[in-house]
């Protein structure tokens, strides 16, 4: 017999009580463990797809929905930039690399986004199996010039003029390196081919180009960033399907009509990344953005929420610990006798203050664990959604170093909780309240 | 100091009443148990017997006097030691067996032991009140006898040198009294365990070889 069984027989006697006041400590454990690690782990996340991508230029509007777009798949594109910008930098010595992109269609609500060759030799990203698609700026410039003879078609449609006679062109074949998500999710393999829809989200009425499927040629190793859930087709071939028309006129005689939706750049060196920054904002046709402080105004507005939401939790657990509080100290009456009991046997004062406290944190104990639990639960049915919204997903299994600060700050709950009712049976009166005096 | 396993002198106890008047309600002079004593303390309902058990238990503190309890002056001892004295020193039985009702017979005995650091085997406790059948029951499953049995067996698991009874038959039929008093004196002769019971049932203090009125203490 120990302290120990006395604490776990009082919660089995009061065990409607000690389950109702456990699962409300639980509650909000389980709260604040899923939103902590859910924070913690799209913050990763995020942070771990900037990696490499040091500036992006696209439209100018919003930098931050240009980053969503161009290094997470999210959004929408913001618009398009002339394909000289492209060129411009690349010749630019202070450009490692300019690697264009282009989106606007999707495969199963994965989107497929235009670019070329440059793509993983410049991030890094390396092939499961496979081979990266065909990318030349022959076959590319060929493709703007359809483009463009696509949109002056349509336009003289619109206008009632008889559409000039269509070029011939020459086509590279239209090929793609998937993402190791989309490959897990939808079943492509190498040497399959697939059909893009229009738009970057699944529509019931989204057209889909079925003249222009694409044939996979490799499959991308997975980074565990937005990256595994994009198809990365061959530039030149987003732009022979009918529809991607290069939008603004271009000015006559350009040699190079194209549009991109986006560029991300690789520097040389960081020094040269605040004068680009610079240029590009100052000049009319583009906007620059760093990925990375993007990335942290995101989670500083998200970080906001992410408080509102903790403080609920820890109110939540306030009033846990209120209930835990009233609960103990009402049956105080009931176990008045008890106490009398205990105290004739021998018990100290200090040893009925210490079974009380014992007990009000062993209830808030015993909730935090099933809360920790619970929390991990709660981020594993949330992955569902969180991959809808972001793209991404957290480990549900991994453990953060703040939970055991939760776990720890609800037992310090518990003993506060305790006090009280301790307190009131610290001072039973043993005489009073044992058998009635003769 | 001598071999009197209790003594009292000149112990005084009184209430303040409502109306702000003191009632005094023990007075004893001189009193003194050796080991192995049995007796029957006597007084009527509401004269105090049950405050004076508590008193010698150490469960409250006289206004004046001595009592001391195996040559240790309980009333000068600071609380927390006087709480552990009794329970390595002092048994006690209650008229209303008070056992913990969340607990089995074993685990009410056990308790007893847990807070006196008895080594006693709580086991072979109850198998000598006959309850060897019963260790794992908790008191709402056992008969008022048996229940007062458990009682006995947790007032003496830590061996103590005193034992004080309230009335342990008070709340028992005539037939399952005379059982449990002859039980609780037989074990109580069988350890030399001083015992102090008291009562107000004439049939209780024929039992007794030595009965002593409330009053004579005086």
């Amino acid at each position: 017999m120990n302290l120990f069984k006395i604490v776990t027989k009082n919660m089995r006697q009061r065990a409607l009580a000690t389950t109702l006041t456990g699962i409300s400590v639980a509650l909000a454990v389980a709260l604040t463990v899923a939103i902590v690690h859910i924070k913690r782990g799209m913050q990763q996340r995020f942070e771990q797809s900037t990696l490499g991508y040091e500036m992006v230029i696209g439209a100018k509007g919003s930098p931050l929905q240009l980053v969503l777009n161009t290094v997470f798949n999210l959004d929408i594109s913001p618009g398009n930039i002339p394909w000289t910008l492209v060129e411009k930098l690349q010749a630019d010595r202070r450009v490692k690399a300019a690697v264009p992109f282009s989106v606007g269609d999707n495969y199963r609500g994965f989107r497929i986004i235009g670019t070329t060759g440059a793509f993983g030799e410049t991030f890094g990203y390396k092939l499961a199996e496979g081979r990266w698609f065909t990318c030349s700026i022959e076959a590319l410039r060929d493709a703007f010039k359809e483009a463009l003879e696509h949109s002056q078609e349509r336009i003289a449609k619109e206008k009632g003029d008889a559409p000039a006679k269509p070029a011939a062109h020459h086509h590279n074949a239209a090929e793609a390196v998937i993402g190791a998500t989309v490959a897990q999710e939808t079943g492509l393999r190498v040497g399959q081919k697939f059909i893009a829809a229009h738009g970057v989200e699944v529509s019931p009425n989204a057209e889909e180009h079925t003249d222009n499927p694409w044939t996979i040629t490799g499959i991308l190793a997975p980074t565990g960033t937005a990256v595994d859930r994009g198809l990365y087709i061959n530039l030149d071939s987003f732009y022979h399907i009918e529809g991607h028309e290069v939008r603004d006129a271009p000015k006559d005689n350009d040699p190079d009509p194209g549009q991109v939706s986006a560029i991300a750049l690789k520097l040389r060196s960081p020094i040269h990344a605040f004068p680009i920054y610079r240029e590009i904002n100052d000049g009319e046709e583009a906007m620059a953005a760093f990925p990375a402080v993007e990335v942290r105004k995101l989670f500083a507005i998200v970080g906001n929420i992410d408080r509102i939401l903790l403080a609920q939790a820890i109110l939540i657990g306030l009033v846990a610990g209120v209930a835990i509080a009233v609960s103990i100290y009402n049956s105080m009456s009931e176990r008045r006798r008890e106490i009398a009991i205990l105290r004739a046997l021998g018990a100290r004062r200090g040893t009925i203050f210490a079974i009380v406290v014992l007990e009000a944190v062993a209830i808030c104990a015993a909730g935090a664990v099933a809360g920790v639990a619970g929390g991990h639960l709660i981020v594993m049915v949330a992955n569902a959604a969180l991959r809808h919204v972001s793209g991404f997903t957290v480990a549900p299994l991994t453990m953060e170093v703040a939970e055991l600060w939760v776990v720890a700050g609800s037992v310090a709950l518990g003993a506060l909780a305790g006090i009280g009712p301790a307190w009131r049976a610290y001072r039973t009166e043993v005489a009073e309240n044992l058998a009635p005096t003769s | 100091m001598n071999d009197a396993v209790l003594s009292l002198r000149e112990v005084r106890k009184s209430y303040r009443e409502a109306d702000g008047n003191r009632l005094d309600v023990i007075q004893v002079g001189q009193f003194e148990l050796a080991a192995g004593d049995q007796i029957a303390l006597v007084g009527s309902s509401g004269s105090g017997k049950s405050t004076l058990l508590n008193l010698i238990a150490g469960i409250l503190l006289p206004d004046a006097g001595v009592v001391c309890v195996n040559g240790t002056d309980i009333t000068q001892l600071p609380e927390a030691k006087r709480d552990r004295f009794r329970a390595g020193n002092i048994g006690y039985v209650f008229q209303s067996f008070n056992l913990l009702q969340g607990f089995t017979a074993l685990e009410n005995v056990r308790l007893g032991q847990m807070f006196g650091n008895g080594t006693g085997d709580a086991v072979e406790l109850l198998k000598k009140v006959d309850l060897a059948h019963r260790l794992h029951h908790k008191p709402r499953a056992l008969s008022v006898g048996e229940q007062q049995r458990v009682a006995i067996a947790r007032a003496l698991v830590n061996a103590p040198a005193l034992v004080l009874a309230d009335e342990p038959t008070g709340s028992l039929d005539a037939a399952n009294g005379t059982a449990v008093l002859e039980l609780l004196r037989q074990v109580c002769a069988a350890g030399r365990h001083t015992l102090l019971m008291v009562t107000h049932d004439p049939a209780v203090m024929r039992h007794f070889e030595r009965v002593v009125r409330l009053e004579e203490l005086r």
